[in-house]
């Protein structure tokens, strides 16, 4: 597309008037991106804390398939499985799998944050709580689950801005979210691309900024003294 | 054997692989007794104090507590573990909560009781430990010796009618063993039935109702403390024992 134009690559007034005669528009798109990441990191989470937990305590006929489906969701390219759930797949509306696919790609990724900070608390916090009579599934729940959290949340962290930045990539099926959008914008005006896409990146960067902020705080409130 | 031993081990056998670790334990104790456990590295002591809350599953044999058959399919084992407390020589407090919560953490979960008794008799269980004051201090925050106090009071809250000591001073500063061994001892002279591996011989001494020798899998040898410090009846069990206490007295000077 750069190449079919003869426009040159320039800052122009008329190019910012244009992306602030749209805000509307983007603003519309933006809000989208934002329901896209939530609803995604929270199928990721849900689908993928137990995927973690069964890849550390579960027994070998669940492991295998977590296992398996888990390889396969992190070794494919998001658009292809982006195309395969809105084309291949009979769901017929973009939202929706542009969720499942961000979803599941980030269960696979979420596991593995999980899987690792279950892993990483000590032996002897399961033989402590086993040995005051705790079942092996309370001990999960009240002493290793707790801790492994804590330790989730720099990976956490990342995964949430990989999600929120993978959003764009529903432009391969035509979500209209923030990425789209903006690319929309560029087609009926390509002399304002790099005053459309400055803006879009200066607003994936405030949103990304903003959110691990607001994990950081939320990390420190939970933190506890360590060794 | 009567039928009133608390505790009674009765052909215990373990085996790891071709490696028998431990070879046909049979001992009773009674309600009170405190016994303390020796031997050298790899003689199966730790092995033999978690065969009996099951956190190693023996091979064989039978273990009965108040003359019920406890290693058994049937038995439940979180029902035996909430009779049996023990201490760690690695502590393992539980690092997420505070001191006070450490102990009332079972008495809620397991135990069922209320957030405010459990929090009032863990309150108790810090006190009798000399621990209420840093009872909101995090493990990361207390001493060795401070966080196996909290240990203790964490096994002592289930009211259990019998407490494992794995080597609970092993993992201390030496100058951080005798807060730690002061507990034991007060513990014991309250009649708690103990079973200790220590290698605190002062501790032997002063409160063990009886010792137990063990080598190579092997009870080899038990009896009262004086017998095995002063007659002891095998020539292994008075090699081991002048050893432990020449090394003991080197590190106090």
């Amino acid at each position: 597309m750069l190449g079919s134009t003869v426009d040159p690559v320039v800052f122009q007034a008329g190019d910012w008037a244009f992306v602030l005669e749209n805000l509307d528009y983007l603003a519309g798109g933006l809000r989208l991106t934002i329901e896209l990441t939530v609803v995604s990191i929270l199928l990721g989470f849900i689908a993928g804390f137990p995927a973690g937990a069964i890849e550390v305590y579960g027994n070998r006929l669940w492991k295998t398939p977590v296992r398996i489906l888990g390889t396969i969701f992190r070794g494919t390219p998001l658009v292809v499985i982006l195309i395969f759930a809105f084309f291949v797949f009979p769901i017929r509306s973009a939202f929706m799998a542009a969720i499942l696919g961000l979803g599941l790609r980030s269960a696979a990724y979420q596991s593995q944050i999980f899987r690792g900070a279950l892993a990483s608390v000590d032996e002897g916090q399961m033989e402590a709580a086993r040995a005051v009579g705790m079942s092996k599934f309370e001990a999960i729940r009240h002493v290793i689950v707790p801790q492994a959290l804590r330790r989730s949340m720099p990976g956490f962290q990342n995964e949430f801005t990989i999600v929120l930045k993978d959003t764009s990539l529903a432009i391969t099926i035509g979500f209209a979210e923030f990425l789209t959008r903006t690319n929309d914008l560029f087609q009926q005006q390509t002399t304002a691309v790099l005053e459309l896409f400055l803006f879009a990146s200066a607003v994936y960067f405030v949103l990304t900024f903003t959110t691990n902020r607001a994990l950081d705080r939320l990390e420190s409130t939970f933190s506890i003294p360590e060794t | 054997m009567t039928e009133t031993d608390l505790l009674r081990i009765d052909g215990l056998q373990k085996s790891y692989g071709d490696e028998e670790v431990l070879q046909d334990i049979s001992f009773s104790m009674g309600e009170g007794d405190a016994y303390v456990l020796i031997g050298p590295s790899g003689s199966g002591k730790s092995t033999l104090l978690r065969c009996v809350n099951r956190l190693t599953e023996p091979d064989g044999g039978a273990i009965y507590l108040d003359g019920v058959r406890v290693n058994d399919e049937e038995y439940d084992v979180d029902e035996l573990r909430r009779q049996v407390g023990m201490v760690f020589q690695d502590i393992n407090l539980f690092s997420h909560l505070t001191a006070l919560e450490n102990v009332s953490i079972g008495l809620e979960k397991v135990a069922g009781l209320d957030p405010e008794s459990a929090e009032e008799r863990a309150m108790a269980e810090l006190e009798q430990v000399g621990m209420a004051d840093q009872a909101d201090s995090y493990p990361a925050e207390l001493s060795g010796g401070q966080q196996q106090r909290v240990g203790i009071a964490r096994a002592l809250a289930m009211d259990p009618k019998l407490v494992l000591f794995d080597e609970p001073t092993s993992s201390l500063d030496p100058e951080l063993t005798g807060e730690v061994v002061s507990v034991m001892r007060d513990l014991a002279k309250e009649g708690m039935t103990m079973l200790v591996v220590t290698h605190e011989m002062g501790f032997a001494r002063s409160a063990a109702t009886k010792m137990l020798f063990l080598e190579d899998g092997h009870l080899v040898e038990e009896g009262p403390p004086e017998q095995l410090f002063d007659e002891p009846a095998t020539e292994r069990t008075a090699e081991f024992l002048e050893r432990i206490t020449e090394a003991e007295s080197a590190g106090s000077l």
